[in-house]
Formats: C-alpha cells, structure tokens, sequence
C-alpha cells in the first residue's frame, strides 16, 4: 500500500525573478520506509514537501518548476496542479490550524476527512476508533479538540490525516512544541506505521529523527548535502555542524563510532535504538 | 442560486479566502470591542466586511455581511436580521469598486466612501422607517426627531439622517482598511483573491 | 423528537409569527409577544440552552420596553392627528400618532421576539447541521462554524494584543488623534496575524480535501415518522394567515 517516492533533477523557484529555493534535488524514497529530511530554517524543506503534496503550484501560482516527481505510480512533469489528498497525506507543522475547528469532539473532526473523501462508511466508529486507540487517544473521543495539550493535538492532527489511509505521510516538523515523552509516544507510532505507509518528515534537529528513520537528506539553501543511512551520516557528523546543531551529538561522536564499529551487546543495541540496524 | 453564481462563490471563497471570511464576520461583531477600549466614537462594525471586498472579492464580502448580522441576530441583536440587505449593498458595492481599482488611490477611497455612505443611507432608510420609525436609541435618533418635526414624513426624515451621517462613516471605514492593507506583505495578499485589486495589471511590487 | 424536526417546527413557528406580524391587527400582535415571553419560561423547546442565551433574552426584552415606548411616544408627539389622547408634561400626544407608533412597535416587537426566542433555544452548531441537510453548501457552513470558533478566541487576542501595544506605549489614553493611530496599531497585527492563519488553515483544509470532491451528505438519524404534521400545520396556518388578510385587502 506504501508509495514510493522518485524526485529527480528537481528545481524550483518562487517566481521567475527570485532565486532558487531547491536546486536539482534528486532523491529515490523506497516505500514502506521513513526519511527524514534534515536542514536549518530557509533550507527548502518545507517547499520540498509542499511540491510533494502538491499545495506548491495552488498556492504559488507563479512559481517555476523543472524535474520530475513520482509518487507511486503517478509521475509528474515539474508540479502537480493540484492537492494529492488522499494519496498523500500532509501533517503540517502547527496541529492546531490543522484542526478545522468546525466539529465539537474529536471524533467529529476525524469524521470531517471522512466526509471530504467522498467514501464515508455505513459504521464511522468502526474505523475511527481502532485509529484513536492507535495513537493512543481513544480517551479523547469526546473531548472538544481546542481543549486538549500540544501533544494530544498534535496527534489528533495527525488521525485527521492518517484516517484517509494515505500511501504517502509528510510531516513538516512534528516535534515543534512536544515534549519529549510526546516525542518517544509519536516516534513509536511512526515506526509502527512504516510498513503501510511511506514517512517523509522534515526537523532542524537530529534528535528525533534517529531511531525512526531508515534514510537521512540534509539541505541546505536548497540543495542536498547528504543522502543515505543514518549510520553513514553518523559517521560524516563533522561535515554538517554548521548545516545542524549538532552540538550535543558531537562530542559523542567517537564513542557511537567505538560502538557501532566493537561487536558488542551494547553496541548493537546502540544501533538498533539508533534505528541504525 | 445559479450554477455560476455557485461556481463564482466557490471559486472567490477556496483556499485561504474561507478561512479570512470567517474571521472577518466575527471582526465585524468585535470591533466594537477595540474601539470601545481606546473610547472612539466608531463602531467599525463594517470593517471586515470591507477588508472581504477589498482583499477576496464581492460575493465573499457579501456572504460577509450577512452572515455577521445574522449571527448578531442570534447572539442577542435581532433587530441585526433586517439590516442585511444594507450590508449586502455594502459588501457587493466595495467589491465593486475594489475590483475596479478604486482601492489603490487615496482620493478614490475618498469618493467611494462617500459613494458608499449615500447608499448605505438609501438602502437603510425604508428598514428603518417602516420597521422601526427611525427609531434606532441611538443619537442620530435626535436627527431625525428633528427632521420629522419640521415637516417630513418618517422615510424621509430617515433618509436625511442616513445621508448627514452614513457617508462619514464609511469615509472613515474605507480609510481604515486601506491604510491597514497598503502596508500588508504583498506575498500573504497574493493568497487572497483579490490580490489584484490593490495592486496596477503590470506593478511588480 | 429529533433535532432536526425540533428545528423544523421552531422555523415554522417563526415563519407563522412573521407572516402574523405583517398581516394581523396590533392588539393580537402584542398578545402574541406576551404570549412568546410566557413560552420562553413554559414551552421546553423554547427555553434558552445557556444562562447566556437567557440572559441576552432578558436583556433584550427591557431594551424592547424603552424602545417600544419611545417608538410609541414619538409618533404621537409628532402625528399630530385625531384627538389629543394624554398629555406627558404637558406635551400632547395625539391618538393617531400613539396608534401608528403601537402599530409599528408590537410589529417590531413580534418579529424580534420571535427571531430571539429561535436562537435563545437552539444550538448554531445543530442549526448549521440541519441547513445542510436542507441543501446549505458545505463552505457556507464551514464559514459559520469556523466564525463560532474565531468569536470564541478573538476577544482574547484583541485583548492581548491592546496589552502588548500598551506596554510599548502606544497611546491608548492620550487625545483622539493618538488614540485613533493606537487604533491601527491594534488592527494591523490583527489583520495580518489572521491572513498568516487563514493562508495556514485554507492549506490544512485542502489538504483534509475539504471541497476537493462531492461532500458526502452527514449521516442524519432519521426518525420513524418522516411526516411532522406540526410543522406542516403552522407553515399552513401560515398560509391561510395571508390568504385572509390578502383576501380582506382584495375585498376592502
């Protein structure tokens, strides 16, 4: 059911006149897998994940685009014209204007996606509920969306999305405001869901990234930097400090390096936290 | 409705626009709050159904204006429901002359608001008359107690009310939203429909 | 009784109460205004659904008193037909006058009383529910929705920003020309904050696919009985209302 994603030779800019925001991106992400792209404010990250949700060209009317994209079995010459619900699923970075605010619990706010397919079922509760237990929210059912936390919200956000079973999940920065229990609770979710879906979700920061994701890409001012497994951009760590703040992984460097190269207990169950292995 | 009405409502409101309409009905019914709290004798209660003509379109704004006095309606002014053809002429009026570029001179705003102000005058002075004897428990009210104890019917009484006082109140309603979008960022008016209203065919910025 | 058919009688009522209010004598228009100010307290339908629904009702009632009096007073101050009826210290209020302003007064009266009472007693949410089984477009009610749900934070964000324009010392307290620019400084990050989260949540609608294809009607319980008869019978009182009343005019 996982789509895969084919970015070749990609560019874009705003409108003829401004520079580039992405400069001949290429990137091959298998389905079924997680990549996360990393990269500092301004990188293109955002921009990269509008085009592959195809909300670039709708809202950028202007904007000039070369390259391809392909999404499954979909290819598309420069941008797609239109929004690609429900083949791809698009979690934008704050969760509450995700939430439409138009329905009174939290059930009704994931009916609403429903409704917009076009395909609502003759039982709702059959398929929302089994996804509110999912993400750990089923307690929330009833509850009015605006009253809930930052990280019940950002998951709410994220069943309004997921409950369209989209091939493709886009996360633009899905950390912003968690906590860090918050963070482990998603970072589990996501891993859960890899099979079924193809994760694509952007961070300034490593941290949440590592144990979840099967490829790395860092950008910056538009072009990639890196492109490959976690345990290969672990060992470049150096390169990307002033792309990153790394400053709480670097001096660790050595030592993930000890363990990951020793074949140890420690080591591998290093690697596996790491989602290296 | 006809298909393209429809068609030219749902086009004017996707995107960004539905979300701008909504916040501008309820600016219409909490401007009063702000210029209650700095003690301006404004109501401004026309605001956001200008900024939707200006910034979306006609038919958003006059979706706009109907709505808000609907909602005053039901949230404790019914006398609001009558009012909404005044607020329909409003909004598809603005829309007008925002689409014709009457937003992007000083002295067109001028002319507009008065323009406006006339025929908001005209549009309300037969609700008020007929409904409620030109009796709005405002201080114009003294206006028109004048007018009529001079001679003239109840409508036309209204009428003159309407004109001394609705112009000036628009004037200053239209200089309000064009001073507030002729310093907006070009990029976030450009998600809006009516992006082309505030700028020249072939400006660049 | 299911909502919707809750909301189809109170319409009724109100399309009966308006057609009422054009077409029948004043006296039986102002009975029926305390006829509705009984109801609000002894119709259970009918009663306010919050404490500050039945206040706004309260309220509104007082403010009709003033403003049918006034409405009543003026006209037979300045209607100066037929015999001098009272006289207000010393000023004559003429008969026809005090009958024109009764007449206009219990009209107004009547319709807003019946408009009030129907949003006193019914919840927007489920009203906009119902319209659009009725056929409202689904953006329309996404509008009223989302408006419910910016009336709730605006005040607060209005409030927010007029502290923060204080503390940099905008002058919020000086003449009327500064107050006026202290307005701007109000409204503008207003304005643009909410273009900024129009553009954010328009996206997060779209990307929901909200009118990207046909909306599928919401799933309504439908009660056994399809056919209400009470509503059916107040739109057709209704209509023998008129039917009368345009006959008399024929007539006379």
């Amino acid at each position: 059911m996982a789509d895969r994603i084919v970015i070749q030779s990609f560019s874009l800019q705003y409108s003829a006149t401004t520079p580039g925001v992405l400069s001949s991106v290429s990137l091959d992400i298998p389905s079924g897998t997680c990549c996360a792209i990393l990269g500092p404010t301004g990188a293109g990250k955002s921009s990269l994940l509008q085009c592959l949700a195809g909300t670039m060209q709708r809202h950028h009317p202007e904007s000039v685009a070369s390259g391809t994209i392909q999404i499954g079995e979909r290819l598309f010459e420069a941008l797609p014209s239109h929004v690609l619900f429900p083949s791809v699923g698009y979690a934008l970075q704050d969760p509450h204007v995700q939430i439409s605010g138009v329905r009174d619990t939290v059930f009704g706010e994931i009916l609403f996606t429903l409704e917009n397919t076009g395909e609502v079922p003759d039982e709702p509760a059959a398929v929302i509920l089994p996804l509110l237990r999912k993400l750990g929210i089923d307690h929330l059912a009833d509850r009015k969306p605006t009253s809930l936390s930052g990280g019940e919200t950002q998951r709410v956000a994220l069943a309004t999305i997921l409950v369209a079973q989209p091939p493709v999940l886009l996360l633009d920065e899905p950390t912003t405001a968690m906590d860090l229990a918050a963070q482990e609770k998603l970072r589990g979710i996501l891993r859960g869901m890899k099979q079924s879906t193809t994760i694509v979700l952007t961070d300034t920061q490593l941290d949440f990234a590592l144990g979840i994701c099967d490829q790395i890409v860092v950008l910056e001012q538009g072009k990639v930097l890196f492109d490959g497994t976690p345990a290969a951009f672990l060992r470049r760590l150096d390169e990307f400090h002033t792309s990153l703040p790394l400053e709480n992984w670097l001096p660790l460097r050595q030592q993930i390096l000890r363990l990951l190269d020793q074949p140890s207990r420690l080591g591998s169950r290093l690697a596996l936290t790491l989602g290296l292995k | 409705m006809s298909f393209s009405i429809r068609q030219r409502i749902t086009d004017e409101m996707s995107g960004a626009a539905l979300p701008f309409v909504a916040f501008c009905i309820a600016l219409n019914l909490t401007a009063g709050q702000i210029t209650a709290a700095l003690k301006i004798p404004l109501y401004l209660d026309s605001i956001g159904t200008i900024l939707v003509a200006v910034l979306v379109g006609p038919w958003s704004a006059v979706i706009c204006g109907s709505a808000a006095n609907l909602l005053a309606a039901a949230l404790g002014n019914p006398s609001m429901i009558f009012f909404i053809p005044v607020v329909v002429v409003i909004g598809a009026f603005t829309g007008f002359l925002a689409r014709r570029g009457w937003f992007r001179k000083w002295y067109l705003v001028a002319i507009g608001g008065v323009l406006q102000g006339i025929l908001a005058a005209i549009a309300s002075a037969p609700i008020s008359a007929y409904l409620f004897s030109g009796v709005m428990m405002a201080g114009t009210d003294f206006l028109v107690l004048y007018f009529r104890s001079v001679g003239n019917t109840i409508l036309n009484s209204v009428l003159y009310q309407g004109l001394t006082s609705d112009p000036a109140d628009k004037l200053v309603s239209y200089f309000i939203v064009f001073f507030l979008v002729k310093n907006l960022p070009q990029r976030l008016i450009s998600r809006l429909r009516g992006a082309s209203n505030l700028r020249a065919p072939d400006s660049t910025t | 009784m299911s909502t919707g058919q809750s909301l189809s009688r109170k319409l009724a009522l109100v399309l009966l109460l308006w057609v009422c209010a054009f077409t029948l004598p004043w006296t039986i228009q102002a009975s029926l205004c305390v006829v509705l100010i009984i109801a609000r307290y002894a119709v259970l339908p009918l009663r306010p659904i919050t404490p500050r629904s039945a206040k706004a009702f309260s309220r509104f009632i007082l403010y009709s008193i003033a403003v049918a009096t006034f409405i009543i007073l003026l006209n037979g101050l300045l209607i100066k037909e037929g015999a001098v009826a009272a006289k207000v210290f010393g000023i004559p209020l003429h008969k026809e006058g005090l009958l024109f302003g009764a007449r206009t007064a219990s009209r107004l009266l009547l319709l807003s009383f019946s408009i009030l009472l129907f949003f006193v007693s019914t919840s927007l949410p489920d009203l906009i529910e119902h319209l659009q089984t009725k056929g409202l477009p689904p953006y329309l009610a996404l509008v009223l929705l989302l408006t419910l749900h910016f009336l709730d934070q605006l005040p607060a964000r209005i409030h927010q920003i007029f502290l923060a324009q204080q503390a940099r010392g905008a002058p919020v307290d000086s003449g009327l020309l500064s107050r006026t620019k202290a307005l701007f400084s109000i409204l503008s990050p207003l304005v643009l904050s909410s273009i900024v989260e129009s553009i954010e949540r328009g996206t997060a609608l779209e990307l929901r696919g909200f009118l990207q294809r046909p909306q599928v009607a919401r799933v309504i319980k439908r009660s056994e009985s399809e056919t209400d008869w009470l509503t059916i019978s107040l739109i057709l009182l209704a209509l023998a209302v008129l039917i009368y009343r345009i006959v008399q005019w024929l007539i006379a």
